[in-house]
């Protein structure tokens, strides 16, 4: 819980507030993404019912690089990358074949990529962005929230953007005025809405 | 003679003499597990015999305790099959009650979470109704729960525990009607039970569900059933052939004033009321054989003493 600066649940059962505060504990810790959060405020509200969660995420700025994850060996008219993570593997031969085309790009094994006459020079692969965390971490978070929500409360709607996080459930449609709502919990954070 | 149910867990070497013994003081043996050296025995059996069993049990480092849920099943009514609800809390419990001897389903209302939404319909009841107590899991919030109960409740006939997250006093108060038997601060939660405390919890509701089933148990002796479960269970293994070709790990289920005979209805149903019992009585004459809800199992209901004038 160190990472996160704020961190509340507020639901008028004090019983039920206190069991869904461990439980958005658990599921954030299960799934890594704890340490996303700077602040983060839950509210439910199980009479209405509504489920409003709103975060403020730390700062992820850091692209994925081929460099990052993949030596490059070059050698006369070839390179040879060996791949340490295979996380972002995929998207990297993804790109390889759109840019350099399939007959120049071969996988001999699963930790090793071969690229075959590429006019690019090594530093240049070792720059290309394969992948974008914070991409998918808008989803993770959907995701997630959908566990720690109530599973009756279908209706969702989820806002991401400019590292703010917002998601809102319930059973019935949600009301216009849902946004007063959500920037009530932005204001008990300390943020403005 | 009244026959208690009991669990026994020993060795594999030389178990045949407990088998042995049992069968001969007359007790019945529902279900074997073999687990790696190890074997456990659900069985009934006479209640002034079980210190003899415990005796003989003894050298080959087997020990015999009573266990209130063999011969019975059990559903356990999760609110959804989905990971809101699975594999913890009821899951967990179901495993448990499993370890000491019940036979737990898990049944879930397709339209069970929410609040105002949520609804249980004639099949599932139907489902519920063919059990020997329901074990409902609730979520969380006594708002949702006291709003929910009457719709899950409805038509349900067998004894029913809740368990939920509110304090068992809330529970007590906002649940009407009333169910059996309460046990609070088990609602919905994303971890598993290890901890000394959880698995009290576990404890707790094991210790509600017998003391329920003691009850009925009492009252089903106050008018004997024709013939005993676990007695039928053993004619039906030796006179319908068909039983050992199931894959079921339960071919014959016990429950306390029935079995479920996990073979096709139509097929297998004349064959069970024909089957001769003894003295010219014949199983249809005792027992209602129905269709279960349960895929298309067979589910035999045991008539009462009052109603056949007869007891095997």
């Amino acid at each position: 819980m160190q990472s996160i600066e704020y961190f509340q649940v507020e639901c008028p059962e004090p019983t039920g507030g206190e069991y869904y505060r461990q439980i958005t504990n658990d599921v954030l810790l299960d799934h890594n993404l704890l340490k996303v959060f700077h602040k983060l405020h839950v509210f439910i509200d199980p009479k209405i019912p509504i489920f409003v969660a709103t975060g403020i995420l730390n700062k992820i700025t850091t692209l994925v690089r081929v460099g990052d994850f993949a030596n490059i060996n070059p050698q006369e008219g070839k390179m040879t990358l060996v791949i340490a993570n295979e996380t972002y593997l995929a998207p990297m031969l993804k790109i390889f074949w759109e840019r350099f085309g399939s007959d120049h790009v071969e996988q001999p094994d699963r930790f090793t990529v071969i690229l075959y006459d590429v006019k690019e020079s090594p530093q240049e692969i070792e720059e290309i962005v394969v992948g974008d965390p914070s991409i998918s971490l808008g989803k993770d978070l959907i995701y997630v929230f959908r566990l720690i929500a109530p599973e009756g409360f279908r209706v969702r709607q989820e806002i991401h953007n400019n590292g703010r996080f917002t998601f809102v459930a319930g059973e019935d449609t949600l009301p216009d005025d849902i946004g007063d709502l959500v920037g009530e919990k932005f204001a008990l954070m300390g943020e403005t809405p | 003679m009244t026959l208690v149910p009991v669990t026994y867990k020993g060795g594999i070497h030389q178990h045949d003499i407990i088998i042995g013994l049992i069968e001969d003081l007359g007790g019945y043996i529902i279900q074997k597990h073999l687990i790696a050296q190890e074997v456990v025995l659900q069985a009934f059996v006479p209640r002034e015999d079980i210190e003899q069993i415990a005796r003989i049990a003894k050298p080959l480092f087997g020990e015999i305790n009573e266990a209130p849920l063999v011969g019975t099943e059990i559903a356990i009514v999760s609110m959804s099959l989905e990971i809101h609800h699975l594999p913890h809390p009821s899951c967990d419990f179901a495993e448990y009650a499993r370890r000491i001897g019940a036979k737990t389903n898990m049944v879930s209302p397709a339209r069970g979470p929410g609040k105002r939404i949520s609804a249980i319909n004639d099949e599932e009841r139907d489902v519920i109704n063919e059990h020997d107590i329901a074990v409902y899991a609730f979520g969380n919030f006594e708002a949702c729960i006291e709003h929910k109960w009457p719709a899950m409740r409805r038509g349900i006939e067998v004894p029913v525990i809740v368990m939920g997250g509110p304090e068992e006093e809330t529970l007590r108060r906002i649940i009407s009607p009333p169910a059996d038997d309460y046990v609070g601060n088990v609602g919905r939660f994303m971890r598993r039970t290890k901890e000394a405390e959880e698995i009290g919890k576990l404890d707790e509701i094991v210790a509600k569900v017998a003391r329920v089933l003691e009850k009925r148990r009492g009252e089903i002796a106050k008018d004997p059933l024709s013939v005993s479960p676990a007695r039928l269970m053993e004619i039906i293994m030796e006179q319908v052939p068909a039983i050992h070709d199931v894959t079921s790990p339960t071919p014959l289920t016990v429950q306390m004033a029935g079995l479920r005979v996990k073979l096709p209805y139509d097929t297998f149903a004349p064959v069970l009321r024909d089957l001769g019992i003894e003295s010219g009585v014949r199983l249809g004459d005792i027992v209602d054989v129905l269709p279960s809800r349960m895929r298309d199992y067979i589910l035999v209901r045991i008539r009462p003493f009052s109603e056949t004038n007869t007891v095997i």
